[in-house]
């Protein structure tokens, strides 16, 4: 067998290898509900900020505690534990992506994405405050 | 309904353009491909597709000018215009907003095809034909991309020179379009705020041109199977591949140079899906690279060379689509949003993509075949090695980029990783610790053969005296994990034995010594990376106001810290001080003031930083971080919160009024706080003295005992719950030196729990950011080491040039 060869194999069990490991080590996209099936393990649930009830951030009591409740896409909403600091654009979200885990009745999320509608979709024109 | 005062005849030069440059793009590769062809006509084929391709160039040129015109006037009737750019922006980012948009990013880049085709048509000579046959097909579907016309329901490109009220009907609807001179009352939507920033100026071009120069050798692979002459191309390419590994490298660092500076996710390199998409193919390159070089002296590994010198530029167009077709979605910050040319990038993508697999497939069996294998103590072997490392490594990160494409192809719902930057760190680490010993050990392996005794004499001293530092470095950096020790020696031992070999087997001849040069650059890129990330320090960890209450431990983030306006706290090293905010236009500046404590324990301060946050009502605010640069390690902040409403009308609070109250329901034992205190709730008592609250002996009452502390005293405060002819008349508590007001309203008698309301007066109320701290140490490494691979891989082209005329 040519050297060649074995390095061919080699390389062809190191990308199976990446392979396997991306499709076994990623979460799947799910709802509240889906969630609190499963407490203890670890989601990305897709949904939208209740703006109706409280969300409560005290920077003073804690830095890194935010709670605030989101429905997500399938109309269930769940309060929502984010253990980091209040993103500074919150309330203009427009859909959020939360990445973590339910217990109990809570959903604990470690880290939260955002979409901002305005950030890239066309708004409208507006007019200058040309005086 | 007629209106005042549109540019309308400029867009109408412009798309004249836009036709003229697709049309003479076409023209110009089917006559380089006749001219190709080996027959009578081939010259006069050939001086048609010269003109054809110079004038695309100048409708390109055409193209740019128009719309720089249109944005240095504030023509907003133009979409494009009032889309990225507005009136308050400041002149010089007038050149990120020309490439902020999918059209303009097209344009840029057809733009540097449009150089590299008209350097080729001179430089080029027997080969002119077949390559800028290539070149100019490319340019072919990159012209369409600015087309935007409509043929049978399909839309093709994506126009720069739409008008808003013409092509754009929604807004027909808006009032202020109603006026016949709405031009005077318009403005743009603006530039988006992360944009704003001076790396955003050169990154984009730099970048650019990096993908542009990746076609140059995929020309020339594509021009030497089809003219059957598989090893000629090389000599010609390798310069424009070395450029290309150069200018594609820089940009990309510059990319992390602008995350650093302008974002605020904590580093260079966040192992983005954009940033992924043109790291690839620069590993491929830079394998392309080393293998037409092995080709150039041996003529081995042939194929292979091929091969990776048409990947890189699939790939390019594969990121292409990965970034601007939408595909990404949420997976990415700071992708294109979708505009329609998935479809049109997609056939861009398998056309090139059928082309090569083909013409490999059509020449398999004319390759020159290897009669002998190669010894497996020659460099030629090693550096075949090294390329398919640099292969796997870039297949590993393509795949899991690739992850919301493999979602649509088999319908799965695969969420990104959580920890997606060391799941990326785990994997490419000993991939990285394979090429830094390749690059070691590599110049000490001679083709053909190498007598090992005299190799293992030449590097023996570069491997100790690596060893040596890598164990002071240990010991310096504190490093625990053994998978990083053993990173940090072998690009150690990467840059001192490049360095060695420079002077000791070139004897210091810097002509020569480029791809030395530019291999130290990479171990120290790879170094500064490995110890500014692993040893990245977040020292605002410790924050004052902890909450009491345990929270979950496998959720413990406290990476943020309170700086309340005027107190000191202590952060990693130093002792901080949030002094205020200040606006200056669109920014808001946080000051705050690091100190260290001298020998008597006297506050010396050392510097100042303003980390700030640019407010754009339309776009969201955005978070810019400061950073304090030392030799051997940054201080990086940016702020995470700060209540921006407060800093407007701050000045109109009066000191005396009280803030609307707070209610709390508290047992015994638990704690609030105040701005300025912690609340404890300590008891209640029955047996008060009536008469001093002027209550009679029928009224109940019942008193509330409270600790106030704050930082350096004890105060009381003692409401009192009062029911008086069947209605509840509380008797108030205040603290006065704290500015704060208690009332209590009920008692519940079965679990002893009380409600209480809480005022605080306005003046206390100080001003508070939460921020985000961090060190880096020997960051400056890797700068530094970029410039040295710059250096290295200009100086190495410069020989190849040189040799070669």
């Amino acid at each position: 067998m040519k050297k060649v060869h074995i390095l061919g194999i080699i390389l062809i069990a190191v990308a199976i290898g990446a392979i396997f490991t991306t499709l076994n080590n990623t979460s799947t996209y799910a709802d509240f509900t889906e969630a609190a099936k499963n407490p203890g393990s670890e989601f990305h649930v897709v949904g939208k900020l209740n703006k109706e009830k409280e969300a409560v951030y005290e920077p003073k009591v804690d830095a890194n505690l935010f709670t605030f409740y989101m429905i997500d896409n399938k109309g269930v909403e769940s309060k929502v534990i984010l253990h980091k600091n209040k993103p500074q654009d919150f309330k203009s979200s427009e859909q959020i992506v939360l990445i973590g885990q339910m217990q109990g009745q809570e959903f604990h999320a470690s880290d939260i994405l955002m979409k901002c509608p305005s950030k890239y979709n066309d708004g409208k024109p507006e007019e200058t405050a040309s005086k | 309904m007629e209106y005042i005062g549109e540019h309308l005849g400029i867009g109408k030069v412009g798309n004249v353009f836009v036709i003229l440059s697709f049309v003479l793009a076409l023209l110009a590769s089917i006559s380089y491909f006749f001219a190709a062809k080996d027959n009578d006509d081939s010259a006069s084929w050939k001086r048609i597709g010269r003109i054809a391709f110079r004038l695309h160039g100048l409708s390109v040129m055409g193209i740019v000018s128009t719309l720089f015109i249109m944005l240095m006037n504030h023509y907003f009737e133009y979409e494009y215009v009032w889309h990225h750019s507005n009136k308050e922006m400041p002149m010089r980012y007038i050149l990120s907003c020309f490439w902020e948009g999918q059209e303009g990013s097209f344009l840029l880049w057809t733009f540097w095809h449009v150089v590299l085709g008209l350097m080729l048509q001179r430089t080029a000579i027997k080969w002119e034909a077949p390559v800028m046959a290539v070149i100019s097909l490319v340019q072919v579907f990159l012209a369409s991309m600015l087309l935007g016309i409509t043929i049978a329901d399909y839309h093709l490109g994506s126009n720069p020179f739409t008008v808003l009220l013409r092509d754009h009907p929604d807004f027909a609807n808006i009032p202020l379009f109603s006026s016949p001179n709405y031009i005077d009352k318009i403005d743009g939507r603006g530039l988006n705020p992360l944009l704003q920033n001076y790396w955003m100026t050169i990154h984009p071009p730099t970048l650019f041109l990096g993908f542009a120069l990746t076609v140059v050798p995929f020309a020339y692979a594509i021009a030497g199977l089809w003219k059957k002459n598989f090893t000629e191309w090389l000599k010609p390419a390798l310069p424009w591949t070395y450029a290309g590994v150069t200018v594609l490298g820089v940009g990309i660092l510059m990319g992390g140079a602008w995350a650093y500076e302008a974002l605020s996710f904590g580093g260079f390199w966040a192992w983005d899906p954009v940033e992924n998409a043109s790291l690839v193919p620069w590993l491929t390159l830079v394998g392309a690279a080393h293998l037409m070089l092995i080709n150039r002296n041996k003529g081995q590994s042939l194929f292979t060379a091929f091969f990776l010198a048409i990947l890189t530029f699939i790939l390019i167009l594969y990121s292409t689509y990965l970034t601007r077709s939408g595909i990404l979605g949420e997976t990415s910050v700071h992708s294109f949003p979708t505009a329609g040319m998935a479809g049109q990038l997609l056939v861009y993508l398998f056309c090139f993509l059928i082309i090569g697999i083909l013409l490999l497939v059509i020449n398999w069996k004319h390759f020159p075949k290897q009669d002998t294998e190669e010894g497996l103590w020659s460099r030629e072997f090693w550096m075949f090695v090294g390329a398919i490392v640099l292969l796997v490594s870039s297949f590993q990160i393509i795949f899991y980029t690739s992850m919301p494409v493999w979602n649509k192809i088999f319908g799965m719902n695969k969420a990104p990783l959580k920890e997606v930057v060391t799941f990326y760190n785990n994997w490419q680490l000993p991939f990285a610790f394979v090429v830094t010993l390749l690059i070691a050990v590599g110049q000490y392996f001679k083709y053909k053969n190498t007598d090992i005794k005299f190799f293992l004499k030449n590097i023996s001293l570069s491997f100790f005296l690596s060893l040596g530092l890598t164990i002071i470095m240990i010991f310096l950096l504190n490093y625990k994990n053994r998978y990083y020790s053993i990173l940090l020696f072998s690009s150690i031992f990467a840059a001192v034995a490049n360095a060695d070999y420079m002077f000791r087997v070139l004897r210091g001849k810097i002509k020569k010594a480029g791809a030395s040069i530019a291999h130290i650059g990479f171990a120290l890129v790879l170094l500064g990376a490995l110890i500014s990330t692993s040893k990245k320090d977040v020292i605002s960890q410790n924050t004052s106001g902890k909450s009491v209450e345990s929270l979950g431990k496998s959720f413990s983030n406290n990476d943020n810290i309170l700086l309340t306006q005027g107190d000191t706290l202590k952060m990693g090293k130093y002792l901080v001080t949030y002094k205020g905010k200040r606006q200056e236009g669109i920014n808001i500046y946080f000051d705050v003031d690091y100190f260290s404590k001298d020998e008597t324990g006297k506050l010396v301060k050392e510097f100042s930083l303003a980390p700030l946050v640019q407010t754009n009502p339309r776009m969201g605010n955005v978070a810019e971080p400061d950073t304090r640069h030392f030799l051997t390690y940054d201080v990086y902040t940016h702020v995470t919160f700060a209540d921006l409403e407060t800093l407007l009308e701050k000045k109109q609070q009066t000191s005396d009024e009280y803030a609307p109250a707070k209610n709390f329901t508290l047992k015994k034992g638990d704690s609030i706080f105040s701005s300025n205190a912690i609340i404890i709730f300590d008891s209640l008592s029955v047996n008060i003295d009536k008469r001093k609250y002027h209550l009679s002996e029928n009224d109940i009452a019942v008193e509330a005992n409270f600790q106030v502390l704050d930082i350096s005293k004890k105060y009381e405060a003692n409401p009192v719950y009062v029911i008086r002819n069947n209605s509840i008349q509380p008797i108030e508590s205040r603290v006065d030196q704290l500015g704060l007001k208690f009332m209590f309203w009920q008692i519940n008698p079965e679990d002893g729990k009380i409600q209480i309301s809480l005022q605080e007066k306005k003046s206390n109320v100080r001003d508070f950011i939460v921020m985000q701290a961090m060190v880096f140490p020997y960051i400056n490494i890797l700068w530094i080491g970029c410039i040295i691979m710059a250096i290295g891989t200009i100086l190495a082209i410069l020989e190849r040039i040189r040799r070669s005329s």
